[in-house]
């Protein structure tokens, strides 16, 4: 997510001083991921407007002119592409030594002065998106260059200023706000900033709607579970058009490109306090003045397509938003393809609702479709928002388009409950789980400052979470501490270790085992250790005479050739010496891992279930190839030797089964040798014709 | 006979200085002194034919010749020997710099071995057990018993393998998929490590890798706290990268601990001013921990009213690139010997 510096400032009173990097400093120790601050006029830098004094055709190129530019200072020649190139026009011209992007891909480079096709050209006349305006000035074609003459500018007028590009961009990770539906705006940004800076953050200003008689407006919700909250209100008389400049900055700066007023504003509002809201034209909801919107359950294989021109599959529990009788939109996530607003709508319906978040997600998961109004809301809105939301639609409205009003009454249908009881947290509490001492009045500063309220009663903290952190987010004392502790500063916590029992570990026998095998195998057998994936293809199963019916399967491999998991190890060894072989006359690998055997039962799939999972023994395989040597079960027998001698086992060998081993997770055998000592270990066999043997070793737990 | 005598000395004498080696010497012993035809032993023995006072004189005389040149002799002897020895010396000689053998050719550990047991070791030493849980995990194991029931945003990061006909079974997405099962075989107090091989279904590149390993530890006991999450992370750290180096906690959301933090370390290649692998930050993200979510100890059958805990967890595969220096996550589970015979 982006936020805007300027736009932050707007809800919180910083000094003038309070740099962005400071803000992303102090939001990062305590609050979110910031992983880059940009500023916009750093970018323009040697950037200005030119005016194009001439444009003549590039003598040996048919697509380039040749522009004698006046960029204030002086008029100097650049060679450019630009369709819409044209003699007086305003461009946006880069000097050597700005940076720009190359057809507004890839990483910036650094412009230098230099002949194109024979000809000087100082600098570069830019398209919109190779200097990071694509946004605000979307580009209609290919070779499109930026016109600027619209703004009337003194020609070598830096650019940063003539776009009023002065904004700092936070970027913040969008994984480190999962639990923190409120900062998925910039006023929810402002209150938290607020605290860390303790500065105070400015009221939302809003205007409560004044409800008009012109049209009846009738919302029903059939399943209150996933709507908790439904809001909607018409406004009468709207024209749609371009959206002022500071509304078209607003949204550039943060990457949101504008496209007309109305959807504008509801971008705006859900950029400015994370509310997601959708408008309407109400001529789709229409019947004799009277407009009707309904969140209903979809019927099961119902079709409906979505704004992007996909027609999507619904289940019986995807919520649809219609007019009565057909759907309008996917709740919370998409609208449909034309109960949009169209350049002619006059009255629009905007809604604001609460969605229920695991429906959402369900939906928005299993239709691929991750808009940024389904990761709002699949957050846990604050149901008290949507009501912010629709007043602040409705006031942008009004102020946008003169002569606009609202048109019916403000419907809200409402099915939820704010959470009133305080979490209760004993004072002890804090110092138990941060492990010190904090004083009280700290504590309490701390919590208010973020929103709850606090009350002391017998030595117990009774805690008001405020609305906009109660959805899911803090429930619990724990969160509480968290709180506290993370305004407080984990720095400020003076580490020690703690005084525990004295007590042995409880050995791992199998992990000591590993060690001591690959310890002999590798430094006194000279074997090398490879780590391999856990799958394996169909082919290399069969090449080994094993069955893929036997093995398990994953349902979402990456990689489509290898879906299966190892019974054995040996088909990624078998790769390791195709891929090295032809760099040496002899390898000697080993591979210890888990393979799975889901014919056989391993541990349970939950403490109190009978289901159990497939079983998942640590298996060795080693490999041993030498070029001309006939024999190299000698080599392979002697590490089994050595490996069984370090262990203290005794070890005979004898003839094996002659016959393919049918099942996977026995290597074959032809013509085969078996290890057996106490019991039967492993096998030892000639693969093929190719000069391979190996171990492979089961069940190795019987060092007693 | 004095004159014999005296021609058996000077005669003596005379070829003692000329001879070169002990050979020529041994020779010139047995030519005066051997015991059968000796010449001086000769004229020893022929001192039987002189009178008893005769005798005396002449035995006295042959005795201080024989004495003399005795000693000559011995003392030649020695000069020859030190000689030879000298010689020899320096014939034998041997540059002990001079690389004569190829070394013999041994096998390699995989890095990722070498970590994990250094890891193991400081933690064993530390009285942690090691516990291995599966690899191919319940859904509960994974998710459900570490507080992220289904439809929950944070499966959003973990790209998750599922196995074909078998619901609720899948490759375990980090190694915390042992933590419930941990607690509920050994109960508290605990102290616990467990590694191994983690599975996330994300295209691989440089830096992304569908199989990786993870390493982890989780403490419940009674009165632990925050401050002792931090006391031990810095005891890790600085087992990890020297006594120097700083530790710093930040917040961060795990739906598994409350309060959860990630844990950075100082950067070791640039001493935190700020290079290439810290992304010019200073710091190196190392850990995920936190103190247990109450909903964990429940699911292990613990009593939350006694028994608090804290866990972490971290990329020991990551541990690895940063330690080695490798740039390629794919490297590791290439078996590729070129790397392999690196370490």
């Amino acid at each position: 997510m982006l936020i805007s510096f300027n736009w932050l400032k707007q809800h919180v009173s910083l000094p003038d001083s309070t740099t962005p990097e400071e803000v992303a400093d102090k939001l990062k120790m305590s609050t979110v991921e910031v992983e880059s601050v940009r500023h916009l006029g750093k970018e323009l830098d040697q950037m200005v407007v030119g005016k194009v004094v001439s444009a003549d055709k590039h003598p040996n190129a048919d697509k380039l002119q040749i522009c004698r530019v006046n960029i204030g200072v002086e008029t100097v020649q650049i060679v450019c592409g630009g369709s819409n190139v044209a003699e007086g026009m305003l461009v946006a011209v880069a000097l050597p030594g700005a940076q720009v992007r190359w057809h507004g891909q890839g990483e910036p480079i650094v412009l230098e002065q230099t002949a194109i096709r024979g000809q000087d050209s100082f600098g570069m006349i830019c398209a919109s998106d190779e200097i990071g305006l694509g946004e605000q000035f979307p580009k209609k074609e290919e070779k499109e260059i930026l016109d600027l003459t619209a703004l009337g500018l003194r020609p070598g007028t830096a650019l940063a200023a003539a776009l009023h590009q002065t904004d700092s961009i936070l970027e913040i990770d969008n994984k480190s706000l999962s639990n923190r539906p409120d900062l998925l705006g910039h006023y929810g940004l402002a209150r938290e900033v607020a605290v860390l800076f303790n500065r105070e953050v400015l009221p939302y200003a809003e205007k409560t709607i004044v409800p008009g008689k012109e049209l009846g407006l009738k919302v029903t919700v059939a399943d209150p579970a996933l709507c908790h909250r439904y809001m909607a209100v018409a406004v009468a008389g709207v024209t749609v058009a371009e959206s002022p400049a500071w509304l078209r900055e607003c949204l550039s700066a943060v990457g949101i490109r504008p496209i007309n007023n109305l959807v504008d504003i509801t971008n705006y509002v859900m950029l400015d306090i994370g509310q997601p809201t959708h408008a309407f034209d109400a001529r789709r909801l229409q019947a004799a003045k009277k407009i009707t919107l309904a969140a209903v359950l979809a019927a099961e294989a119902q079709t409906f397509t979505t704004l992007d021109g996909k027609e999507r599959s619904l289940t019986a529990d995807t919520l649809l938003i219609t007019n009565g009788v057909a759907p309008l939109a996917l709740a919370g996530i998409m609208g449909g393809t034309d109960s949009g607003i169209a350049p002619d709508t006059t009255t629009v319906v905007f809604e604001s609702a609460t969605f229920d978040a695991v429906a959402i997600r369900r939906t928005s998961t299993r239709l691929s479709l991750r808009t940024d109004s389904a990761t709002r809301f699949e957050k846990s809105q604050d149901p008290l928002n949507a009501e912010r939301a629709l007043n602040k639609l409705v006031e942008l409205t009004l102020q946008l388009c003169p002569g606009s009003k609202v048109a019916s009454a403000v419907a809200d249908v409402k099915h939820f409950r704010l959470a009133k009881q305080p979490i209760e947290v004993p004072i002890a509490f804090f110092v138990e789980k941060i492990g010190q001492e904090l004083p009280l009045k700290t504590i309490t500063t701390i919590l208010e400052r973020l929103g709850f309220t606090v009350k002391e009663k017998k030595k117990v903290l009774l805690i008001g979470v405020p609305s906009w952190r109660a959805t899911r987010d803090v429930r619990i004392p724990e969160d509480i501490v968290e709180e506290v502790l993370r305004i407080y500063g984990y720095e400020n916590i003076a580490p020690c270790l703690p005084r525990l029992l004295l007590a042995p570990p409880s050995p791992n026998a199998l992990r000591n085992l590993e060690r001591r095998v690959a310890e002999v195998l590798s430094l006194e057998l000279g074997f090398t250790e490879v780590y391999n994936y856990s799958f394996v293809s169909e082919a290399q199963i069969k090449r080994l005479g094993g069955d893929p019916a036997e093995y398990l399967q994953l349902d979402n491999p990456i990689s489509k050739e290898k879906p299966f998991l190892r019974r054995n190890l040996l088909p990624n060894l078998i790769e390791n010496i195709t891929t090295n072989l032809h760099r040496a006359d002899s390898l000697k690998l080993f591979e210890i891992g888990k393979v799975f055997h889901a014919d056989e039962s391993g541990p349970r799939t939950r403490e109190q279930s009978d289901e159990l999972l497939p079983r998942q023994d640590t298996w060795l395989t080693l490999m041993y190839v030498r070029k001309k040597d006939a024999s190299p079960f000698w080599e392979a027998r002697r590490a089994a030797e050595t490996i069984c001698r370090r262990l203290g086992l005794a070890v005979s060998f004898y003839p094996g089964a002659r016959t393919r081993s049918t099942r996977g997770n026995i290597p074959p055998v032809p013509p085969g040798y078996r290890l057996g000592s106490l019991c039967l270990v492993g096998y030892m066999s000639f693969i093929r014709n190719s000069p391979l043997a190996m171990v492979s070793k089961n069940e190795w737990g019987f060092s007693r | 006979m004095r004159e014999e005598l005296q021609k058996i000395k000077t005669e003596f004498l005379s070829q003692l200085q000329r001879l070169k080696n002990l050979a020529e010497l041994e020779e010139l012993e047995i030519r005066f002194f051997g015991r059968k035809a000796g010449t001086l032993t000769t004229l020893i023995k022929g001192l039987k034919d002189f009178s008893a006072g005769e005798r005396q004189l002449l035995g006295q005389l042959v005795n201080d010749v024989k004495n003399a040149l005795e000693q000559a002799f011995f003392e030649k002897r020695e000069r020859l020997q030190q000689a030879q020895w000298a010689e020899a010396l320096l014939r034998e000689a041997v540059d002990v710099t001079q690389p004569a053998l190829p070394l013999q050719s041994g096998g390699h550990l995989h890095p990722n071995t070498i970590i994990q047991k250094n890891l193991e070791d400081f933690f064993t030493s530390l009285g942690f057990m090691i516990f291995d849980g599966p690899e191919l995990e319940s859904d509960y194991y994974n998710f459900s018993s570490l507080n992220i029931p289904e439809e929950h945003p944070a499966r959003d990061s973990q790209d998750t393998f599922y196995l074909k006909g078998h619901p609720g079974w899948l490759m375990r997405t980090h190694t915390s998929a042992g933590d419930v099962r941990a607690k509920q075989k050994y109960g508290a107090p605990l102290r616990v490590i467990s590694t191994g091989k983690c599975f996330r279904n994300e295209a691989t590149d440089v830096r992304h890798e569908h199989t990786f390993y993870q390493f982890q530890g989780v403490v419940v006991d009674e009165g632990i706290s925050f401050a002792h999450l931090k006391g031990l992370l810095e005891a890790v750290v600085r087992h990890l990268y020297g006594p120097e180096a700083k530790l710093r906690l930040r917040p961060k959301y795990y739906p598994f601990v409350e309060p959860g933090v990630n844990g950075e370390v100082t950067c070791f290649l640039c001493q935190g001013k700020g290079c290439r692998v810290c992304k010019q930050t200073g710091w190196l993200e190392i850990f995920g921990a936190g103190l247990i979510h109450p909903h964990l100890l429940r699911e292990g059958n613990i009593d939350t009213s006694k028994y608090q805990g804290f866990a972490f967890g971290l990329g020991l595969t990551r541990l690895v690139m940063l330690k080695y220096g490798i740039d390629d996550i794919r490297l590791l589970e290439s078996g590729d010997f070129r790397f392999l015979e690196q370490f």
